[in-house]
């Protein structure tokens, strides 16, 4: 056998190898398909990781965190039932989250007005952001809203409202769910998991309604919320001017609500200016914003 | 000897376009839903709708959106927020999980804090509103509706940055 025939023998050989890899690989990629509970369950380590910290929290789980904070809110404030006002801060929001840096979130966000008149806003995890009545008095344009809502949007998208867990809570859960290849739980196993799941959201509730988040990460959501604000289109002084407003109204409301939960307003202000003053110049405000601001708020002004 | 060269060439070309397949990447889709876009922008029109634990094969990548094919083989734009990456066996014959898992497993798994755990805690705290919350979920916004508002109030793309 010559040299050349034998390179071309090597060759076919080489050629009819890949071939046959291409086509496991073919059944491999065919095998891709939705998960169902019984694959999922034989699912492989990889090499990754094991959870030790919030950001191990899945998506469905920070859902069902966030869910239960909801009701938690919303059974100590009344929600105000104005569809149409509803809409327009949905609407507002949506078109702040497609401009965010996490955008798409496990079922979304969705934002509610509670009935006070108490100035507050908050973001619970999952993407469930409420802001009152109060505060929507004090906004003075869609500007101011949006700035609002991209901060908002800005603490969910940091996971602040998960980094507020105590670890020692959050290691102990990771350890019961991991125990069980089963999906459901067995009655013990899940009334410790339960018991676990409310100090998770004891956690997190006194963080949001009693105590505020820390300092550093309201000036992160600040930031966040300049950014995301100017990446949506709206002026991002919208920030400025609602805590300008916040500057002026500190004074008669010191201890409730948004006063009690935020670091001081006018260093904010301060840091949200700097960040402004080095970013390019926004386009005029179209008059078709202030009005359809109007006509939304109409209802709490 | 021409011949021997054109061979050669040959196989290069199927060596690298076998090796891109095997490095390609696998993705889970993590959101309850997503949409797989036509173009990598939210205002792009949707192709398919994808659930939580669809597994997609990776083809490209551009600003914080990959292009992916199915298990049906369409291919079509994800935003990268709506997926995890990660090599997902889903042949294995191991059926236990170690008594601590990877978040992709606890994922995969539909495990963790879930539905199961809610109703648990709703049995033991009656005063949690979940029936707002509820309806909370309810308000939505179509792509219509939101293209509507940013065209009108010159936002986005019909006016704000990139």
């Amino acid at each position: 056998m010559s040299q050349s025939q034998k390179i071309r023998i090597g060759t076919c050989a080489l050629l009819i190898f890949v071939l046959m890899s291409c086509a496991t690989l073919e059944q491999q990629i065919d095998a891709i398909s939705p998960v169902k509970v019984s694959d999922a369950e034989t699912a492989v380590k990889v090499g990754k990781t094991l959870r030790d910290s919030f950001r191990d929290i899945t998506e469905e789980e920070e859902y069902y965190i966030g869910r239960a904070v909801s009701a938690l809110i919303l059974s100590k404030y009344a929600v105000y039932n104005d569809n149409r006002l509803t809409q327009y801060i949905n609407t507002v929001g949506q078109a702040v989250v497609v401009h965010s840096d996490r955008p798409e979130i496990y079922a979304g966000y969705h934002f509610l007005i509670l009935d006070t008149d108490e100035v507050n806003a908050l973001a619970a995890p999952g993407g469930f952001i409420f802001i009152t009545k109060g505060l929507l008095k004090r906004c003075r344009d869609e500007e101011t809203i949006g700035a609002i809502l991209a901060h908002e949007v800005g603490h969910v998208a940091a996971k602040h409202g998960l980094q507020s867990i105590k670890k020692s809570r959050l290691l102990d859960a990771f350890v019961l769910i991991g125990q069980e290849a089963s999906k459901r739980y067995g009655p013990q196993e899940l009334a410790q998991l339960t018991s676990i799941f409310e100090d998770v959201l004891a956690d997190i509730v006194e963080k949001l309604v009693e105590r505020g988040y820390d300092r550093k990460f309201e000036h992160e959501a600040d930031k966040l919320g300049v950014e995301v604000s100017a990446n949506t289109g709206y002026d991002p002084n919208g920030l400025v001017d609602f805590l300008q407003t916040m500057v002026d109204d500190s004074a008669g409301q010191t201890g409730k609500g948004w006063f009690k939960t935020h670091p001081s307003a006018k260093d904010r202000m301060d840091r949200v200016q700097k960040q402004i003053g080095g970013m390019e110049a926004i386009p005029e405000v179209p008059s078709v914003r202030t009005s359809r601001f109007q006509q939304a708020v109409q209802s709490v002004k | 000897m021409r011949k021997l060269s054109r061979m050669n060439s040959l196989l290069g070309c199927v060596f690298i376009v076998l090796v891109t397949a095997l490095i390609a990447e696998t993705l889970m889709v993590k959101v309850q839903t997503t949409h797989l876009r036509k173009e990598p922008k939210f205002y792009a029109s949707t192709i398919t709708v994808l659930r939580a634990g669809e597994v997609v094969e990776t083809m490209s990548a551009a600003d914080g959106w990959y292009q992916v094919k199915t298990a049906k083989g369409t291919v079509g734009w994800l935003h990268s927020s709506a997926v995890q990456t990660g090599s997902f066996n889903l042949t294995a014959t191991d059926r236990t999980l170690a008594a601590k898992a990877t978040a992709d497993e606890i994922a995969l798994a539909g495990k963790g804090f879930n539905k199961q755990v809610e109703e648990s805690y709703k049995t033991k705290n009656s005063n949690a509103n979940f029936a707002a919350v509820d309806r909370m979920l309810k308000v939505k916004v179509s792509r219509d509706q939101l293209l509507k508002f940013l065209k009108e109030g010159m936002l986005g793309i019909y006016g704000g940055r990139p």
